[in-house]
C-alpha cells in the first residue's frame, strides 16, 4: 500500500495551511462545492507565489505613476476639479486590477481528493470552469517544466488525460509538479487497490 | 467659460455627463466585482474569506463615493 495511506486518523493526516500556500497536502479548513462528506481533500493547489511578481511590479508602477507623472503637465488642461476627479478614477481602476489579479491567483485552485480530482478556473469576471474527474479516468500524468525561472524554483504543469467527457486537465504552474504527479500516481494505485477489493465508494 | 458654438452648453458640463457615465458604468462593474468574490467563495473556502468579501465591498463603495464626489465637485 502506498506510503500516504500508512493508517493515520483524519486529524493526524491534516495539516493546517497558510489561505496563501500554494501547495498544501491534505489540508485543514478547505471546501469546495460538490464534496462529498466521505470525501477527503489529498491535495490543494494554485499557481506558484512567484507567477504573482509580474502584476504586482505592474501594480506597482500604476500606483506610484500619478506621483511621478505629477512633473508633466500632462492634466494641466483639465480644471483643478476634474484633475482631483482623474486621479481619484485612476486609484480606483489600479485597486480593481490588483484586486482581480489577485483573485485570478486566490481562486484559480485544483483539488485532489481521494476519489476524484478538481480544476477551478475563473476564466474572468462572469465566467467559471469547473472541471472534474474520478481518479480512476486518469490515463496519464504528464509533467512539463522548462525554463530557468521554473526551474530555481520548482515549479511547472501537471498536464493529466482522462477518459472523462474532459480529456485534459491541466494545472497549471504549480509547486513541487513531480510530488504532485507522485501522489496521483499513488492515489490512482490507491483506487485500483480499491476496487479489486470492492470498496469502491 | 468654453461653451459648444450653436448649443451653447459649457464644454465642461459635457464633459461631466461623460465622466458620471463612465462612474456608473464603473458601479456596476465592481457590483459584478461583489458578486463574484461571493461565487468564487461558495465554490472554494480556504480559511480568507471574511478579508476577500471586506476588500470587494470596499472598492464599490469607494466607486460610489467617487461618483457622488464627482456630483459635487464637478
Amino acid at each position: 500500500m502506498p506510503d500516504i495511506f500508512v493508517a493515520e486518523g483524519k486529524e493526524e493526516k491534516e495539516h493546517p495551511h497558510s489561505p496563501f500556500s500554494s501547495f498544501c497536502y491534505f489540508p485543514s479548513g478547505v471546501k469546495f462545492a460538490s464534496k462529498d462528506s466521505q470525501e477527503e481533500i489529498v491535495l490543494f493547489l494554485r499557481r506558484h507565489w512567484i507567477t504573482n511578481i509580474p502584476w504586482i511590479a505592474i501594480s506597482l508602477i500604476l500606483l506610484f505613476a500619478p506621483a511621478v507623472l505629477g512633473s508633466f503637465p500632462i492634466l494641466s488642461f483639465l480644471p483643478d476639479n476634474f484633475q482631483f476627479i482623474a486621479v481619484a478614477i485612476w486609484y480606483m481602476v489600479v485597486t480593481a486590477y490588483i484586486l482581480e489579479s489577485f483573485l485570478d491567483w486566490f481562486f484559480n485552485v485544483c483539488i485532489v481528493t481521494d476519489e476524484r480530482i478538481f480544476d477551478v478556473d475563473f476564466v474572468n469576471l462572469i465566467y467559471r470552469e469547473i472541471t472534474d474527474a474520478n481518479l480512476d479516468q486518469i490515463q496519464d500524468v504528464t509533467v512539463r517544466m522548462g525554463g530557468a525561472i521554473r526551474t530555481i524554483f520548482n515549479y511547472g504543469d501537471v498536464i493529466i488525460q482522462t477518459a472523462g467527457e474532459v480529456p485534459r486537465i491541466e494545472f497549471t504552474a504549480v509547486p513541487n509538479p513531480d510530488k504532485v504527479a507522485k501522489i496521483l500516481r499513488e492515489l490512482r494505485v490507491e483506487e485500483e487497490v480499491e476496487k479489486m477489493e470492492g470498496r469502491v465508494r | 467659460m468654453e461653451t459648444i458654438p450653436l448649443i451653447g452648453i459649457s464644454v465642461w458640463l459635457v464633459a461631466k455627463i461623460f465622466v458620471l457615465i463612465a462612474l456608473a458604468i464603473y458601479i456596476v462593474f465592481a457590483a459584478v466585482i461583489v458578486k463574484q468574490v461571493s461565487l468564487m467563495i461558495k465554490t472554494v473556502e480556504v480559511g480568507f474569506e471574511a478579508p476577500i468579501k471586506f476588500v470587494a465591498w470596499g472598492h464599490l463603495l469607494f466607486a460610489l463615493g467617487i461618483f457622488v464626489l464627482a456630483i459635487i465637485i464637478l
